[in-house]
């Protein structure tokens, strides 16, 4: 005990040091609780933007789809039979489900020629899982059986294609496709709208066509890529896919469900996450070196001292019990005012948010370019980062403690 | 009553390639509530005997005897018991903490010996400062205390657990000869009252005059061995 009151008063004993050290420590858990922030608000962003433009929370393909998914094959696709809708519309929070044809394509404007997603796609159905209604910078989505003129099919592509391909709303494009048997085929589309959304896939490589051209153009009868699913409940989505699998089996045994989060663009964004944790738990060793110089410092100046109290009976556990206490309060003193400090920036960050265009390249995040980025709040951080601030603190100090303190007492006592 | 008996003390200092002999096989013994100074020309060997005595070195030959234990087959941990129980140290440099009150500094060496309750601490504390004329000053910081306040507080930390042996090593090095002979009327005071035995470690006459044995060093040696009423 009285160590421990010894430790405590040894705090005051160089504020400035404390103090400093302490900053450091603070300013660590600062900055991780604002990237930490900032991360967890782009991560946010990208499943968002993978949900609301892309997959929706449920897909429902077979096996085999899924594992090459990738290519885009126009085989072990499923038809939307009304018996496996009726399974699907039934789930727990169902809002909407939309069958897709999904396919590689070249896109021609007649000139030039540039790789495409073709999207083969019921309007109608389709807004129920993905609504682009707001993201129209020009014209509207197409309807159910429209077709312009010499029955060419409507489209919608991204701002960022028609700006590649220089087309506006109106305007001709080609597709050429392979269909189901690997033979050549085109499709004529007049742009009916062009949107702006903050997933780039969709600005620069998406092609909407309706369903049935498409079907038609791949040969591939009333089949489809798959069927998505919006929730309620992003977070209610893995487990509504196990009991939608369950339930699929008397449908199509070869179906199975993915929720949101077994996306490989979402994994992608994980394990991106975790590569800047790595480079956050970096910024937190600077802060053990600090502590590690501050016993140093503090060892040497007491060398003394320490030669004194072993000489009155504490023995090495013991001195060194005080170094570490010492420099676990200076991590505790740290890791509050860090916390404080993130608290703030994270509530600014929360409302305010932070506009990085211009700065970095987010599209590898499917954050938008343009705009701001929130961060969110991320309880358990400030809890981990606080008591990983004490950890290293008090770890960092025991080899410096040890070293000090396991001095022969003669040595530190008569130092000179 | 002896309180130590050493036999055949060597200490060598292994300084590479060179080995440095400080204690040259000494024969002595202390008896318990003896006021003894060792003295001797720098280099002698006084500290390092000193050294010895108090459990902060072994010997690289011969035995101690400690009140009855022998210390050879001793490990680090048991030399720190026998320490924290029964030797005081007083240096020339007092090694106070400095955070610490002059009463916290005493409490210090009593709470190791976690023997008393609260209140027999603060009883004891308060005695031993009273004792060696710090009363009133309990609550200053060693940085408010003058050389003699805080060599008076260094002999209170040794003396408040009631240890067997004090080894005050140039106790009076650092302070004028008014202020070592009110700092040497106190150990004398204490040596009378308490039967605790001193031993100090000195160039200094002054201290010389108090001790009741003289024992002189010399290159390792006992040259001397004087006992005075």
């Amino acid at each position: 005990m009285f160590l421990t009151k010894l430790a405590l008063k040894n705090l005051a004993r160089h504020r400035n040091r404390t103090l400093i050290t302490a900053s450091i420590i603070a300013f660590a858990v600062f900055f991780y609780l604002l990237l930490d922030s900032l991360i967890g608000g782009m991560t946010e962003m990208s499943y968002e933007m993978i949900i609301n433009y892309e997959a929706g929370h449920l897909q429902v393909v077979t096996e085999e789809y899924w594992e090459e998914e990738e290519k885009l094959p126009l085989k072990n696709l499923i038809t939307p039979e009304p018996e496996l809708m009726a399974v699907v519309k039934n789930v727990p929070g169902y809002l909407g489900s939309s069958a897709e044809l999904n396919f590689q394509a070249m896109v021609s404007n007649g000139v030039n020629e540039l790789p495409v997603i073709g999207r083969g796609i019921n309007p109608q159905d389709f807004s129920g899982v993905i609504n682009l209604t707001d993201y129209f910078v020009e014209g509207e989505m197409f309807h159910a059986g429209e077709r312009r003129a010499f029955g060419v099919s409507p489209a919608v592509i991204g701002k960022r294609l028609a700006d590649l391909l220089k087309v506006q709303t109106g305007d001709y494009l080609t597709l050429l496709v392979k269909d189901k048997h690997e033979t050549f085929n085109t499709i004529e589309l007049e742009i009916t709208g062009v949107i702006y959304t903050g997933n780039p896939l969709v600005n620069a490589g998406l092609v909407y066509i309706p369903l049935d051209v498409a079907q038609e153009a791949l040969a591939v009868g009333d089949q489809v890529s798959k069927v998505l699913v919006r929730l309620e409940n992003k977070n209610r989505a893995p487990g509504v896919a196990k009991e939608l699998a369950g339930q699929l089996q008397a449908v199509n045994p070869q179906l199975a469900v993915y929720s949101w989060d077994q996306l490989e663009a979402v994994t992608v964004a994980g394990a991106k996450q975790m590569g800047n944790r790595l480079i956050m738990t970096i910024i937190l060793l600077i802060a053990a070196i600090a502590i590690i110089n501050t016993v140093i410092l503090a060892a040497l100046e007491r060398m003394e001292e320490i030669g004194m109290m072993k000489a009155m009976g504490l023995q090495t556990k013991e001195v060194i019990y005080t170094f570490v206490l010492e420099s676990t309060g200076i991590g505790v003193l740290g890791g509050i005012l860090g916390v404080l400090l993130g608290l703030a920036g994270v509530g600014v960050f929360t409302v305010v948010g932070l506009d990085f265009s211009g700065i970095i390249d987010m599209a590898p995040y499917g954050i938008p370019v343009v705009g701001t980025i929130y961060g969110v709040w991320n309880p358990f951080s400030f809890v981990t980062v606080f008591a990983f601030g004490v950890i290293v603190s008090l770890f960092s100090s025991i080899l410096p403690a040890y070293w000090a303190a396991d001095k022969d007492p003669i040595k530190a006592i008569y130092p000179r | 009553m002896a309180l130590l008996e050493m036999r055949g003390l060597t200490k060598i200092y292994d300084q590479g390639k060179i080995e440095v002999p400080a204690l040259r096989g000494i024969d002595l013994t202390v008896e318990k509530g003896e006021f003894t100074t060792i003295f001797g020309p720098s280099g002698s060997g006084k500290t390092t005997l000193l050294n010895l005595i108090g459990c902060l070195d072994r010997p690289t030959a011969g035995t101690i005897i400690f009140d009855g234990q022998e210390l050879g087959g001793l490990d680090k941990k048991d030399l720190a018991m026998i320490r924290r129980h029964h030797v005081g140290f007083v240096f020339q440099s007092y090694n106070l903490i400095p955070v610490l009150t002059a009463y916290e500094n005493v409490e210090f060496a009593i709470r190791l010996v976690n023997k008393y309750d609260k209140k027999e601490i603060r009883e004891r504390v308060m005695r031993i400062l009273e004792a060696v004329g710090l009363a009133g000053l309990e609550n200053r910081k060693p940085n408010e205390l003058s050389g003699g306040q805080k060599q008076r507080v260094a002999i209170a930390r040794a003396l408040v657990k009631e240890p067997k042996l004090v080894l005050a090593d140039e106790p009076s090095a650092n302070l004028d000869s008014k202020t070592s002979e009110e700092v040497l009327q106190v150990m004398a005071k204490m040596n009378r009252e308490l039967g605790t035995t001193f031993i100090f470690s000195t160039h200094d006459p002054l201290v010389m005059e108090y001790a009741r044995r003289l024992i002189e060093i010399r290159d390792g040696q006992v040259a001397k061995d004087q006992r005075r009423e």
